[in-house]
């Protein structure tokens, strides 16, 4: 295989497992404040704030990875 | 029957504003081959389109080019400002040339500066997706106008206009002495009261959110209208450009930096308190790259998203083209619709992302001023807070005495 091909492939696999991985992140996060706020209803507000600035601090993690595989496309 | 028309009218309109914002062949088809290229259509349509470029893109209205500012150093040394009204002057009356595609090595060959094939770069537009060099000596820095500065100047105007207005009718009374009037006079107070009381306070220690406030604010607001800009018809949002965004993201550092508290330098420099020596050689590097590495999450943050959107919604419309150039005209017209009604579910959620991304730009701002300008009062040696905590232990002891006599 060529290089650039090489590089398209990585770029693919990189995206696709960086969203695995945010999916789990933010699956779980949901799923925990769901619980949470299920369990005390008059937390939800708080609960709702806190679970978009976790789900932004993973959603970085994940768009790191991201703007790599863009980078791997795009230079190659 | 008419919603049924205006539906069929609006998707006509859709479908006239996707063949327009894609011009049939792209500039690549103009090398030679004759055939429109799937990298023709990924390099020069979706990513020329998401990205910054140096006119433009009004399609069915013309392509007007925007002012190109060039700090150069010229061939005797000294610094000279060129400034020229468009790429096209730039090319065509400077000295600059275009530098020539396929140089896959970076030594390409000589700059196109004049003749046959110049005018068929102009023809294809194919110098507004190229780089320029000057002939003799090289460019410093380059200073043009790009489309991301004229976005985000619109942004700053509409902000700066709507905020002075308001701040006017304040100051002559509606809000203060009577309710609110009108609709945007609510409406933005709802989101100022809404920064100031669910942002700003819970993260900034004591009275200091007071300081940050107007900062918050202005990040939150200039963020939201230019994200809000990308999704208006002929522009794009200032956010989606790694430039902007860092710079609000050196910004909140900055403003980190200056108002940190010396608790959080010592703790930053010298580890966290009653830690073993070794310990504190392994986190004080890990505390360093994390304060840097929290705001370049910040500002990458922000970009990604908006710039993600916004390539996703150019691959769905390519994505029409694409089909068209591998299967054939019949599954591009099938790919037509379901990319459409993907389109516009994805621009839903743009609208949703545009507001969440600006609260969370915010956020996690005041998050990280409030971070680095706490103080600690649990050490119990400051002289403040240990009289203070003192006072009220002695006072507890003194109502406990009273309250229940101990038999002594």
């Amino acid at each position: 295989m060529e290089a650039a091909a090489l590089a398209y492939l990585a770029a693919g696999l990189g995206a696709g497992i960086a969203a695995i991985g945010a999916g789990i992140g933010i699956g779980w996060l949901a799923s925990s404040s769901m619980e949470g706020a299920a369990r005390q209803p008059e937390a939800a507000g708080d609960i709702r704030g806190l679970m978009i600035v976790s789900a932004a601090l993973i959603e970085g993690v994940a768009l790191f990875a991201l703007i790599i595989c863009l980078l791997l496309v795009v230079l190659v | 029957m008419t919603t049924r028309i205006r539906s069929a009218a609006a998707l006509v309109l859709l479908l006239l504003g996707a063949s327009m914002a894609f011009p049939a062949t792209p500039a690549r088809a103009a090398d030679g081959d004759g055939e429109v290229t799937l990298e023709g259509i990924v390099n020069n349509t979706i990513i020329g389109h998401a990205t910054d470029g140096f006119y433009l893109n009004l399609k069915p209205f013309g392509q007007p080019e925007l002012p190109r500012i060039m700090l150069a150093r010229n061939e005797s040394g000294s610094l000279t400002l060129d400034i020229y009204g468009s790429t096209k002057s730039l090319l065509k009356d400077g000295p600059y040339g275009l530098v020539p595609h396929g140089g896959e090595d970076g030594s390409h060959g000589d700059l196109i500066t004049a003749g046959a094939q110049l005018e068929e770069a102009f023809a294809t537009k194919e110098h507004l997706h190229s780089s320029v060099a000057r002939t003799s000596g090289h460019v410093v820095v380059d200073l043009s106008i790009t489309r991301h500065l004229i976005f985000a100047l619109r942004a700053m105007v509409i902000v700066g206009g709507v905020f002075i207005y308001l701040a006017q009718r304040y100051k002559n009374g509606t809000g203060r002495m009577e309710a609110p009037h009108g609709v945007l006079q609510n409406m933005m107070e709802v989101m100022v009261v809404f920064i100031r009381d669910e942002i700003a306070k819970p993260n900034i220690q004591g009275d200091k959110w007071r300081t940050f406030l107007p900062y918050l604010l202005t990040a939150f607001f200039f963020i939201l209208v230019a994200n809000i800009l990308g999704l208006v018809p002929f522009a794009g949002a200032a956010t989606s450009n790694i430039a902007v965004t860092g710079v609000m993201a050196v910004m909140t550092f900055v403003i980190g930096l200056l108002y940190g508290s010396a608790d959080h330098y010592k703790e930053l420099f010298t580890g966290p308190p009653d830690a073993p020596g070794f310990v504190r050689v392994i986190l004080v590097p890990i505390e360093i790259i994390g304060l840097v590495m929290r705001h370049l999450a910040l500002a990458i943050r922000l970009f990604a998203n908006m710039l993600g959107g916004s390539l996703i919604i150019f691959s769905l419309l390519g994505l029409i083209f694409i089909m068209n150039v591998v299967f054939g005209e019949a599954v591009a017209w099938g790919t037509t619709i379901i990319s459409i009604g993907f389109t516009v579910f994805i621009l839903l959620v743009k609208l949703l992302v545009a507001f969440i991304q600006a609260y969370v730009f915010t956020a996690l701002s005041a998050l990280f001023i409030g971070m680095s300008v706490e103080e600690h009062h649990h050490d119990g040696h400051d002289s403040a807070s240990a009289s203070t905590s003192g006072d009220i232990e002695s006072r507890l002891d003194a109502v406990e005495d009273a309250v229940e006599p101990t038999p002594a």
